[in-house]
Order: structure tokens, then sequence, then C-alpha cells
């Protein structure tokens, strides 16, 4: 009894918590700094992390097997995994931008969980004899994990898309060749000899105004971030993926049926390779590379949640709708 | 984690205290101490390739300050002889070799190290070389007409990045269609769904859908040969283009104008700093160092650009063992009954032509048992068979229990649970002895309902009424009348009786048959290894290669890096380092070496 209560508490408090992180990183893009919001939107983030954790371990107990076996279970932890790369991104590299896009997705995939699922599918069942493996694990949470990631970028993808949209000249995102010298705009103090000694860079060949060049430096991180982010999600899926064939060959026998799950699971994979090699290209980084991140977003829903509408399949079985 | 270094220290020369007695006479490169074995063998190779005199410096420290102190290991080498060109070399072509370079002279000791930055006098001569003497090669344009100017015209045009791109996208838009269109299922269904008069999005009828192979895509011809030409791509791309960038990225040069440092993407120029401070920082980051005279290099990440030709050597392993897969080993399903057995070799049918007989098919399965697990709720908890291999002298050389996620293995075949049924039931009727009755299958699939039939009185068959027996699962069985009445439900091996219709039924037991799927596969072994590489590649291939150039002009420092993948991160990583060099300030008027004072540059 107490793990039900001590349930409904966690993942009540969480939603809470991300729905105020919500509110509170998408009103830092509108008014200036505050820094209390600031301090309550990092350390708020860290505390609703903390329970929805609690929540997964508290599950894992009540249960005996790794909360991942059904739509409600992999729902938290897909929101507990976005939550989770808020804060190692947040310890990596600070900026103001990631949490308006981490924060809603923490949010809106809990609230799909816990209010857009019938509560008879969210109760913990035990598990049916092809989900009693080890294998379990690893490749459900590979890949519930890889999907947040590259929904992570895929987002990002879609921020930069809307952010240089109305462009009208064409700037090149992707080199800096007659740039200024970049470090003297991160440093907050410039080095006075190095513009002496070479020239200002007023000199340059582009003179910006701060309003478009804080625009394009935004641009060029969310370009950058993105590719980043899904080059990481990339062997996330390709580890989640082939540990369910391994999964499969152990379980029934081949390795690769063409069930609808793992064909979408494949297409996803073939699209962010088909990303990750745009990259390589120079003319395509930056916009076309971003439409093909922005049609992945699409295909990871499909993968994740449209699925399982068919009803056909070796998938079907637990995470109907 | 430091390990201090087992390298000697060279004339007691520490970076932390240079003093000026040893600046002046020191050779730091004329020493004839060699590399010890303890360096990696990649380095080596660098060293080697590259023909010069190098610095290595290398540190586990992660430290900060310039104030660590390092020993110091030399190498020389004498340069190799013969072209180095950046072009794979081709046999056609006509190569122009450098002409014998003279070996490595020192002439004048360097005091680029001293710390007195005002008199650098910048005397080493030592004969550079650089890529920039090599001739490219050019394959003249009338060789292309031959059958090896159309072969490497074929390789180029396949290891294009937007035909690979095309081809991705071409197999995902194939494999989508499979999923929306179901698969495998007999022409009939097809003729009901995509009927003539009622197309699915307005034009696709059964026509479309056989005609186009959609029913089984994934074996249709131009599905496998569109895999086939990504495999051909990836081979073409391997060979004709990631091989040589690696080559490439191995090369590196130390920059020798200030002007070529300014041009990389992350530069800077540091007023008053020394050149091996930066290399010690950067040693304390990870990155592998070389230093000469004024100019260093330093790279971290080198593996992110071998990864990927992993990644698609990987992927050709995969689709190998999947052919092998497709077309050669066996396969098989079968029902058996608790208590009976079957032949391998009945069971087992080939795949395709690369199918091998072996000799373990001419053993034959035994199931001892078949039953269910089931939860206080009346779910399954877990099926398990019992299984024992006889040979052909009636001996049983193996057996195992299995269920649904742990197979028997036995000398390459593979036998799975997959599937149940139940067989029979057993049951006494009025004291009789006891006798099965085989129920047939009246619903398959998740919910199984299985029945059997009970006659009674003499009109005969066709006008048999009897007593009939419903079961579900291996847990209880129903009994309905003659009138079809329900009578009630019996657990076999309760011994408890049932009346029904005068008739006194005892159920002894359900027997079960167990759903086995059997497979002998030659191609799971490179499929197993293609995963376990495709895996590990695409992780490495997340690392980015950075590079660092460094001169020392006068008394400043003119610092460039740029790096592949990672920029922003870079940016912020190679800031961090160049805000801990130490500034140099000296007494100038006197040259008192003794006072100088160090001051951090942090802002």
């Amino acid at each position: 009894m107490i793990f039900i209560i001590l349930e409904r508490i966690l993942a009540h408090t969480s939603f809470f918590l991300l729905f105020l992180i919500t509110l509170i990183f998408w009103g830092k893009t509108i008014y200036t700094r505050n820094e209390k919001l600031d301090h309550f939107g990092k350390k708020g983030m860290v505390i609703a992390y903390s329970c929805v954790t609690g929540f997964l371990l508290n599950r894992w107990i009540y249960s005996g097997h790794l909360p991942l076996s059904n739509l409600y279970e992999s729902s938290m932890f897909l929101s507990w995994s976005f939550s989770l790369i808020h804060i190692i991104l947040e310890v990596r590299s600070p900026n103001f931008w990631l949490g308006t896009i981490t924060a809603p997705s923490a949010m809106l995939t809990h609230a799909f969980a816990t209010l857009g699922i019938p509560k008879e599918m969210q109760q913990s069942a035990v598990l049916v004899p092809a989900l009693q493996s080890n294998w379990l694990m690893m490749h459900v949470s590979m890949m519930m994990l890889s999907y947040a990631t590259l929904l992570l970028g895929s987002l990002l993808a879609i921020a930069f898309l809307c952010i240089s949209f109305e462009r009208n000249t064409d700037f090149p995102v992707y080199y800096y060749d007659t740039k200024p010298s970049i470090f003297s705009f991160l440093r907050r103090d410039l080095h006075s000899s190095n513009r002496e000694k070479k020239g200002s860079f007023l000199q340059k060949k582009f003179c910006l105004l701060s309003i478009d060049y804080r625009r394009w430096r935004l641009t060029q991180q969310l370009d950058h971030w993105s590719y980043r982010i899904i080059g990481l999600g990339f062997p996330l899926l390709t580890i989640g993926i082939l540990s369910g064939a391994v999964w499969a060959n152990e379980a029934w026998g081949s390795y690769w049926s063409w069930d609808p799950k793992e064909t979408w699971a494949l297409i996803t994979w073939l699209i962010f390779a088909i990303y990750l090699h745009t990259r390589m290209n120079r003319g395509w980084q930056g916009r076309k590379s971003a439409i093909v991140a922005s049609l992945g977003f699409l295909i990871i829903w499909i993968c994740y949640l449209g699925v399982n509408s068919l009803g056909r399949g070796l998938h079907s079985y637990g995470w109907l709708i | 984690m430091a390990t201090p270094l087992q390298f000697r220290p060279l004339l007691g020369h520490h970076f932390s205290s240079p003093s000026p007695l040893s600046r002046k006479n020191t050779h730091l490169f004329s020493s004839s101490r060699y590399a010890t074995l303890t360096h990696k063998l990649v380095d080596m190779a660098f060293l080697c390739s590259s023909g010069q005199c190098c610095l290595v410096v290398k540190a586990s420290a992660k430290s900060g300050s310039a104030g660590q102190s390092q020993s110091v290991k030399t190498v020389r080498h004498q340069p190799n002889h013969g072209a180095q060109t950046l072009n794979p070399v081709k046999k056609n072509s006509t190569l122009t070799t450098l002409p014998k370079a003279p070996p490595l002279v020192e002439t004048t000791t360097t005091t680029a190290l001293s710390p007195d930055l005002l008199e650098t006098v910048k005397n080493v001569e030592v004969i550079s070389r650089s890529e920039k003497n090599a001739v490219v090669p050019r394959v003249s344009v009338a060789g292309n007409y031959t059958v090896k100017g159309l072969f490497r015209q074929l390789v180029r045009q396949l290891a294009s990045l937007p035909l690979a791109i095309a081809e991705l996208f071409a197999i995902a838009g194939l494999s989508a269609i499979g999923t929306i269109i179901p698969q495998g299922e007999s022409p009939e269904y097809y003729f009901q769904n995509y009927s003539d008069g009622k197309p699915v999005l307005g034009f696709l009828t059964w026509q479309w859908v056989l005609g186009l192979s959609f029913d089984h895509i994934y074996t249709a011809p131009y599905f496998l040969g569109l895999l086939l030409l990504l495999a051909f791509s990836l081979v073409a791309c391997t060979s004709s283009r990631q091989l040589p960038m690696v080559k490439v990225a191995r090369r590196w040069s130390f920059l020798k104008s200030e002007k070529a440092i300014l041009q990389m993407d992350v530069t800077d120029t540091l007023p008053c700093a020394r050149v091996e401070d930066i290399g010690t920082l950067l040693s304390a980051q990870g990155y592998e160092v070389f230093a000469r005279g004024p100019s260093l290099y330093a790279f971290k990440g080198l593996a992110g650009r071998l990864a990927p030709i992993g990644v698609h050597a990987a992927l050709l392993l995969i689709m190998a063992g999947g052919t092998l897969s497709a077309i050669g080993g066996y396969h098989g399903t079968v029902m058996v009954p608790q208590g009976l057995d079957f032949q391998l070799s009945d069971a087992l049918r080939p795949m395709g032509i690369l199918s091998m007989p072996a000799d373990v098919l001419n053993n034959s399965v035994h199931v001892d048992k078949f039953y269910i697990d089931y939860r206080p709720t009346g779910e399954v908890g877990q099926f398990h068979s019992d299984l024992s291999i006889v040979n052909l002298d009636n001996q049983t050389v193996f057996s195992n229990s299995i269920s649904v996620n742990s197979p028997l293995k036995y000398k390459g075949v593979t036998i799975y649970q997959s599937d149940w049924a139940i067989s029979a039931v057993q049951v006494r009727v009025d004291g009789s002895e006891p006798y099965n009755l085989v129920m047939a299958p009246l619903q398959k699939g998740d919910n199984k309902l299985y029945g059997t039939f009970l006659p009674l009185g003499e009109d005969g068959v066709t006008k048999a009424k009897g007593i009939s027996i419903l079961a579900r699962d291996l847990q209880s069985v129903v009994l309905y009348d003659q009138e079809g009445q329900f009578v009630g439900v019996r657990r076999p091996g309760s011994r408890k009786p049932i009346q029904v219709n005068n008739v006194s039924i005892v159920v002894d037991d359900i027997i079960g048959s167990t759903g086995l799927e059997l497979k002998m596969d030659p191609g799971v072994a490179p499929v197993y290894a293609g995963f376990g590489g495709l895996m590990l590649t695409t992780v490495i291939s997340y690392l980015s290669h950075s590079q660092v150039w460094a001169l020392q002009e006068g008394t400043s420092l003119v610092v460039g890096g740029k790096s592949n993948r990672a920029r922003f991160e870079f940016e912020k990583e190679l800031n961090e380092i160049l805000d801990c060099v130490p500034e140099i300030r000296t007494k100038k008027q006197r040259g008192d070496f003794s006072s100088t004072e160090t001051a951090t540059q942090k802002q």
C-alpha cells in the first residue's frame, strides 16, 4: 500500500514541478534576467529528475521487474530521460535555450503517461513469458534513451528552421571564414592587443548588427547542438536496435523478422544516418540537414506510438492502446 | 590517475625551472636517446610517417598549471626517402619521386625555450619535408576508356554521397510501404481488401499490390537489389574516400607562418606566452603534443575519423551474415504432443542453396514433458518443455528443459519454445480404464479453445449425442451435457467425479502439445560479430578530431585550431586552456632571470 501512495505522491510532485519549470524556462525568453527564478529553474529540474527517478525505483521494487513493460512505464521513462539529458547538458555547456525545449518535452510525456493513458493500462502487471528476459532491460532502456536524445536533437533542428525561416540573406551558418575572432566575443573583456595586431574585426567583410548577430549565433548554436545530440543518440539507437535483434534471436530464433515496430525503428535509423551524412557536405549543413532531422521527429513518433495502434506484429501485446 | 612517467629527464632539464646554464649549451634534440617501448605503436607510426625529428611530451596528470614538472623524451629518426603523396597511388600514372633528402642537420642551439623572450634566436635549420613539396600524380584522361578506367569511374560514381542518401531514402520508403500493406497474406486477402471497386487511397487495387510484389516486399527482387547496391556503395565509399581521408588525417605538418594559423576556425594570439606551456596544458587535456622549436602541433580524437570505416565494415558483415542466413541453414516448426517424438531431418527444411546437411539431422527429439506454470491469478507464468535428443541407436545423447527465452542448443541446432496446443484429455468414464480423447482446436491464436466429444448411446455416429468437454488451458476443463447445458468445471488430477447425463466422469489429465521452432543458422556468427562491431564503432564515431597548432612569434604565441565535429565544445575547451597559459613578465633591463614573475592570464 505504501508503494501506491508513494507512487502517486511522486508522480504528482514531479508533474507539478515540471509544469512550473516549463513556465519558468519559457518565461526566460520573454523577461530579462531574474536570478532567483533562473536558480529555481535549474534546481527545480534536478528535483523533478529525482522525483521521477524515485517514481521509477518505486515501481521497480513494487513490480519486481524494470519499469519498462507497458506504454505507461515507458512514457515515464521517456520523461525521465529528457530530464536526465537536460541535467547532463547543463553541466557540460550551459546555455539559455536548452530548458525551453527539454522541460516541456519532459512535462508533456509525463502528462501523456499520467493523463492520457487509461487507468487500467497504468497498472503494473506481471511480465508475459516472452518478456521475462534480461535483454528487456538493455533493449528497451536503450531505445527509450535514444528516442529522448533524438527527439531533443530533432526539436532543436525544428527550432533552427523556425528561427532561420524568414531570413532574407543567406548567412553561411556553417563556416567562419571572414569572421570576427570568436574568442573576443566569448570572453567578456576583449584583448586589445589582438585587435590592434590583426586589424579590428570591424574591418572584416561583414559587419553585423548586434541583434542579427545574436540570432545568427543562436541558429549556429542550435545547428551545432542538434548535430551533436543526434550524433549521441544515433549510437544509442544502434545499440537498442541491435540488442533487440539479439534478443529476438534468443527468444524466437530470428533476429530480424520485418515486424512493423522493427521496420520503423530501422527507418528511424536510416533517416538519422541520412542526417549525419548530409552534415558531411558543407553545402547541406544548416537548412537542408535540419529538414531531414525534422522529418526524423515525425518518424520517431510513428515508431514509438503509431505502430502500436496497428495492432499487428510481435510488439503489440503489451503496448496496445 | 597520474602514473609517473618512466622516462629519464634530459640532462636534468625540466620545464618548470629552466636555468640559464643548461639552456645555452643544451642541444635539446641532439641527444641520442631513443624512444622507449612504452610509447604506443601508433605514436611511432605518426613520427615515422612524418619523417621528422620531434619532441614528444606526454603527461597523464590533469593539471592546468604550467608548474608541473614534466619529463622529456626525445626521438630522432632518419627521414624516410621516397615520395609521399596525398592521393592513393594509381598504377598507370607517372610518379615523380623526390630527390633523396639529406639527413637532418642541427646547426645551432635553439633558444626558443628561454624564459627571456626578448632574445629569442631561432637558429634551427632543419630540412623539412612537408607535403607542399609532394607531387600529386595526375591520371591521364585518355585512360578513361580502358576497362580499368571504366571501373574507376564506376567506383567513383558509386561512392557519391547523393547516391547513398537516395538509396537510404528508397530503402526507408519501401520498408514503410511494407508496414502499411500486410505482408505474406493469401491472394484472396488482397482481392478483398484492395478490390477494384474500392481501391485504397483511390488507386491502390490488388493488381498494384500483387504486381509490384507489395505483398512480399522485403524479399522482392528490387528491394534486394537495392540492398545490394547499398552494399556496393559502402565498399566503394570505404575504398575510394574513407581510406585516403584517413591517410590524410594521420599526416600532419607544423604550420610555419602566423597567417596559416590564423586561418583556422578558432584562433588567438597571446602576447607573452611560451609554446611549451601550451604544450603542457594540451597534453594534460588529453592531446598528443608534438613540438619542434617554435612550432607545436597537438591532436586528439583521431579514432573519430577511423571509426566510420569500421561502421561500414560492420554493416557489410551484417549484410553478408544476413544473406548467409537467408539462403543457408535449416528452419522448421513442429507441434508435438507430450510423449511423442520427431525426427530432426523431418522437421528441418533447407532455406536455400547454401544449406549444408549435417550429421546432427540424424537424431530425433523426444518430448518428455510439456507443462505450463500458472500464476495464482490464472495467467501464464512460463511455458516449459523437457526435451531429449536421441540418436539412431536409441540412446539419449542430450536432454534439457527449455522455456520461452531459453532455447536448447545442440551441435548447431537450436530449438525454441514458441507455441503450444492441447492434444488430448485423459478421462475415466464410469470407472473404466483411463483413455485419451483427442481434442480439436476450435479457436487458435491468443485465446485458444479446444474441445472434444464423448458420444453416449448407440444411435450411430450421425445421430450421436454426447458430452462436450472444452478447455482453454491446461488448468481446467468444462463439461456440457447432451443438450449443451453447462454442467461443471473440473481440474485434471483432482479425482473428483462429475455426473453428466447419468455418466460419471473423472478427468485425470490434460495432455498438451509443445510448439517448437527449430533452426540451424550459419549466419548467426558473422551477424553477431557485425552487431558488436557496429555498436562499438558508432559509439567511437561520436568523437571529434581536434587539432591545435601554435607558433612562437617573438614574445607572443599564435594559437589556432579546428575540430571536425565538436566545434563549439572545442572552442570552449581551447578557450579554457588559453585562459590557463601563464603570462611571462620579465625585468628586461637587467636580464635577471632569477627574478621572473609569472602570472596567469586569467580573465
